[in-house]
């Protein structure tokens, strides 16, 4: 999984461009000159060429025969026609399976964003260099194939219309650049064989097909013969009659000296020409065809799918709207899906990226999203044709399939394994969304089908009843406040409510760092009130779980109480409150300005409000949680904190920022047993103990709790173990010399 | 065939020790603020026991009776949210302050004016006070068989065949119908309710019947018709002392420790 530790930020999960915060260390910048880069090495290659062809202005005027030798070229129409008409067949069936699907509002608004998404995201690749060598790979081969039909259509245009353009300094320059992108396509298909069959890199093979092998081979093929038929060519005629123009196809004239050294036949050559001529041409209208059957499609679909992208953040869940009119909840069947979840599913290329990133599958978990998606669209395929029939027939659609989506096709446990910690949807290339996807399947198995594992039961039948997840909580929402004097209650007076959570104010292990948060708070002198007793849970565990109905009612609740109390800005403990406060609330009429803690405390210490001025002799990793990292882009402030606490090092994890992999608790897995090898804990413990640091420091309550339960899983022994701290007891131990022991609050790490 | 599931609405059991309050001058529960209360989870598995034959069998209907206030109505609609048919709340005032005995009489009374009911299912007890009796005293004033913390529950053919649980193993018992049954929590846990069916039992309206329906002399039921008085109601003392055992060596301390437990006579 060499990709996954590759340092390649700023790739961004949404859509409307918002992009990490500026990346500071050295190797983020070399990322960012990529682009100008490339369009440097383009100029280049450019002006060389003009300089070239400046030099060989004094030479006779170039041109050759259009299809030198080769007679019924017309024939290449007919192929062409062929290929079209193929092409529309093949994408109107597709078409017709997408149409099963729901509406999708929306999608013609904003269109300058989408056509720019499709631009960035589709045509200009930008995920794909997320694993560079692919994305080098990949590159090589697209502008080659950009490149090589520019050429053979201005071979078309200067044969069969009244346009003379093919002709002195402009054909040698010709000449050169489809050599140049010819053999640029060959480097592209070598790195890709190379990965293939010779890496010992094992995603491309996680669900290989025949396909696989003929799109590689076939292009290899077609960019062969293009050589052979140039080689021939030249050997056969333009090799002795202006060896100086033959040079500008320079890697043909370099197989065409070869070739004249054999000497051969002039007839046998022009044979062999004509042979080869009328197989390069097959082969390509036959490689081209496979976009049709094969992934291949993704040259479509895969632009087509940035413009679909969605334009809101990636944290947020999709609303069920007017839920109670409803007779179906959640997806159980492909036709509850949208179309454009449908069209998604035909844009996977299997490259396997989103696996290879997966908590769950890392753990051995079953999960793996690429299996997912293809398994969503095998099943399309089988059911799709009986679905139209029946819909046309005005029959019973949803009596159609035999086998039901959601328990034989998407087991359930793989519904559940997921952490909705949107890694897959931030490295797809074809901008695929998983996540909503998976959600939509558990909304089915929870609201429609009431299939829930016990312990996730419990956590949902916990927030309805008592309003938070916490089943069996000793302690009370006020507990944490024992001993820290006046708490001020928030009473619409204050600037900011201080938001705690359930986690924070009912998990033992998040109370020190719930009175962390509220000390700094107080020392940076900020005016500030807490709902004590009211605070409810906001409902997000139970949407992450599928629950929507009940997510609804919490919100609805909330977001009311939040009005009434003219709540204006919020500092949330947790990183889940605080995304679905800053990215589903404004939909319940809440709007405010939501902080989360790791965000005050950097903007205090900026405005000297905090000063870390006692010593802390320690070295640190960080661990990104999902919720505010890649969901919310927020990887600059924390790590601004760590930066100005004096005597802390800090060491990065080789997964971190835009990469940084999952506690393990995301997506209401913190109230689920786990099925499979290992658990995502205990790798992301192993993780971050392998890099020698002392404390692992995170920002989020769940994170905290999976350290602390996964540390000494991977470190049996106690001595020199890796002890899991919040930011904020961190930076508490500088700024009130507060020692570490003190801070964790137990005893169970003196 | 027609099953009654006899649910009860109690105190959060899992309200934290720190807010659980006792008022000495009523000896009674000071219900904790913003803790709402909840259906007896033993009731939730007895109605689980009913539904899994209900799901079995063809033509049964689950009526969910409890004998509350108006707030019981929350505990009636979450059994109607797993699948029962029917709901009925026993609310009057006349009712309060019950016994185990009151509380039987008052719900046998109910399964009598339904008529036509072939078995009554309750939790093994409810889950606040722990008595365990009133599923007994229904079938002793109906004059019908119980099987008491059964684990499985079969109805065939007119019969009611239950596994019970049994300090050394199970035994199992066969009765006619009508009977009674307890359910435990071997059973297993009470269904996760399907959003259509909560929606359904929201819409329901739960009928509600007072002592004068049920024919009662309100002297008979109740704080006036109890037999068991409520002597005191208190909150145990629970202290402990911590004495740190001196000594230079492991084996002073041990000696030192030995000393104190033979003190206390522990060793």
């Amino acid at each position: 999984m060499q990709d996954a530790s590759a340092a390649i930020p700023g790739g961004e999960l949404s859509a409307d461009g918002r992009s990490g915060q500026p990346a500071t260390a050295a190797r983020h910048s070399v990322d960012r000159l990529w682009g100008p880069a490339a369009a440097v090495a383009g100029a280049g290659v450019i002006a060389a060429a003009a300089l070239a062809a400046a030099f060989a202005t004094d030479a006779p005027r170039a041109e050759r025969e259009i299809f030198f030798n080769v007679s019924q070229a017309w024939a290449v129409y007919v192929f062409l026609a062929a290929l079209t008409g193929l092409l529309a067949y093949g994408f109107a069936r597709h078409a017709t399976l997408w149409a099963l699907g729901q509406p999708v509002p929306g999608v013609l608004e904003g269109i300058d964003r989408r056509l720019w998404n499709a631009v960035r995201l589709g045509l200009a690749q930008d995920r794909l260099r997320r694993d560079r060598f692919a994305g080098i790979a990949h590159w090589a081969i697209f502008s080659s194939i950009v490149v090589l039909t520019a050429v053979t259509a201005q071979v078309a245009l200067q044969d069969d219309t009244p346009l003379d353009f093919l002709r002195g300094d402009y054909y040698l320059f010709f000449s050169f650049y489809g050599d140049l992108f010819g053999l640029i396509g060959l480097i592209g298909v070598g790195m890709m064989l190379y990965r293939r069959y010779f890496d010992d890199y094992a995603r491309v093979r996680w669900d290989e097909r025949l396909e696989d092998h003929l799109i590689l081979a076939g292009l290899a093929l077609v960019l062969a013969t293009g050589f052979v038929v140039e080689a021939l060519r030249i050997t056969a005629d333009e090799l002795a009659a202006h060896p100086d123009w033959a040079r500008w196809s320079f890697v043909s004239w370099g197989f065409a000296e070869l070739l004249h050294l054999f000497e051969f036949r002039e007839d046998h050559l022009l044979t062999a020409h004509r042979l080869s001529w009328w197989t390069h041409v097959a082969l390509a209208f036959g490689w081209l065809g496979l976009v049709v059957f094969t992934k291949l499609d993704h040259i479509v679909f895969a632009p087509v799918n940035a413009y679909l992208l969605r334009r809101d953040s990636p944290g947020r869940l999709t609303t069920i709207e007017n839920i109670e009119e409803r007779e179906v909840f959640g997806v159980g069947q492909i036709q509850d899906f949208t179309w454009k979840q449908l069209f998604e599913l035909d844009a996977c290329v299997r490259c396997g990226r989103c696996t290879a990133v997966c908590p769950a599958n890392l753990a051995g978990q079953p999960l793996s999203p690429m299996h997912l998606i293809q398994d969503l669209k095998g099943h399309l395929a089988e059911v799709g044709p009986a679905l139209q029939r029946a819909g046309h027939e005005g029959g019973d659609v949803r009596s159609v399939s035999q086998v039901e989506m959601v328990g034989e096709v998407i087991r359930d446990e793989t519904l559940w394994a997921c952490r909705t910690c949107g890694a897959c949807v931030q490295e797809c290339p074809v901008l695929i969304e998983h996540v909503p996807t998976i959600v939509d399947m558990r909304r089915y198995l929870v609201m429609d089908e009431a299939r829930v594992p016990p312990t996730a039961q419990a956590a949902l039948e916990n927030m309805e009843m008592r309003g938070h997840p916490w089943r069996g909580t000793a302690l009370e929402r006020t507990t944490w406040m024992e001993g820290l004097g006046d708490v001020p209650i928030f009473d619409g007076s204050q600037e900011y409510l201080y938001w705690v959570g359930c986690s924070g104010a009912l998990v033992e292990r998040n109370l020190p760092i719930t009175q962390s948060v509220f000390r700094l708070l107080r020392e940076a002198g900020s005016s500030f009130g807490v709902l004590g007793q009211e605070e409810t849970c906001n409902g997000d565990p139970a949407r992450r779980l599928g629950n929507e109905y009940l997510y609804q009612i919490l919100a609805q609740q909330l977001a009311e109480t939040f009005q009434q109390k003219n709540v204006q800005k919020v500092i949330t403990n947790c990183p889940h409150c605080f995304n679905t406060f800053k990215n589903e609330y404004p939909q319940w009429g809440a709007h405010f300005e939501v902080l989360h803690h790791t965000e005050f405390l950097a903007r205090a210490l900026g405005e000297g409000a905090l000063v870390p001025k006692h010593e802390v002799e320690t070295s640190v990793t960080y661990h990104d949680s999902c919720y505010l990292g890649r969901l919310n882009g927020v990887y600059e402030a924390p790590r601004e904190i760590l930066a100005v606490i004096p005597g802390a090092s800090v060491t990065e994890m080789e997964r971190s920022r835009s990469r940084g992999l999952c506690c393990g608790a995301g997506g209401g897995n913190m109230w689920q047993e786990e099925i499979g090898e290992r658990r995502v804990n205990h790798v992301r413990s192993e993780e971050a103990a392998a890099t020698g640091a002392g404390e692992v420091i995170s920002n989020c309550p769940f994170c905290i709790q999976m350290f602390e339960d996964g540390v000494p899983a991977v470190e049996p022994e106690e001595a020199g173990r890796i002890r899991p701290f919040d930011i904020a007891e961190l930076l508490e131990r500088s700024v009130l010399g507060t020692d570490a022991g003190e801070a964790s609050g137990d005893g169970s790490h003196e | 065939m027609h099953f009654v599931v006899c649910a009860k609405q109690i105190p959060d059991p899992e309200t934290p020790p720190s807010a659980f309050r006792i008022d000495a001058s009523t000896n009674a529960v000071v219900p904790a603020p913003g803790i709402a209360p909840v259906l007896s989870q033993f009731d939730a598995i007895a109605a689980e026991a009913a539904l899994r034959i209900k799901e079995a069998s063809e033509d049964v209907k689950i009526t969910v009776v409890s004998m509350g206030q108006e707030s019981a109505q929350a505990a009636i609609k979450q059994v109607l949210a797993m699948g029962a048919d029917e709901g009925l709340l026993l609310d009057d005032p006349a009712f309060l302050g019950g016994d185990s005995y009151t509380t039987a009489r008052v719900l046998s009374t109910a399964v009598q004016k339904l008529g036509d009911v072939d078995a009554v299912f309750c939790g093994r007890q409810a889950a606040d006070w722990d008595m365990g009796q009133v599923g007994l005293g229904i079938a002793t004033l109906l004059g019908w068989p119980a099987a008491i913390i059964a684990k499985d529950v079969q109805v065939t053919d007119g019969r009611m065949s239950a596994t019970r649980v049994m300090a050394d193993g199970f035994e199992s018992v066969d009765m006619p119908l009508p009977a009674v049954v307890t359910v435990s929590n071997e059973l297993g846990d009470p269904r996760y309710p399907k959003l259509q069916q909560i929606m359904r039992a929201a819409r329901k309206t739960v009928t509600s019947w007072s002592a004068a329906d049920l024919d009662l002399d309100p002297s008979t039921v109740g704080e006036a018709g109890s037999r068991l008085k409520l002597e005191r109601l208190f909150i145990p003392e629970v202290g402990g002392e911590v004495e740190l055992i001196d000594g230079d060596t492991a084996q002073e301390k041990a000696e030192g420790l030995v000393a104190k437990l033979r003190e206390a006579k522990i060793l």
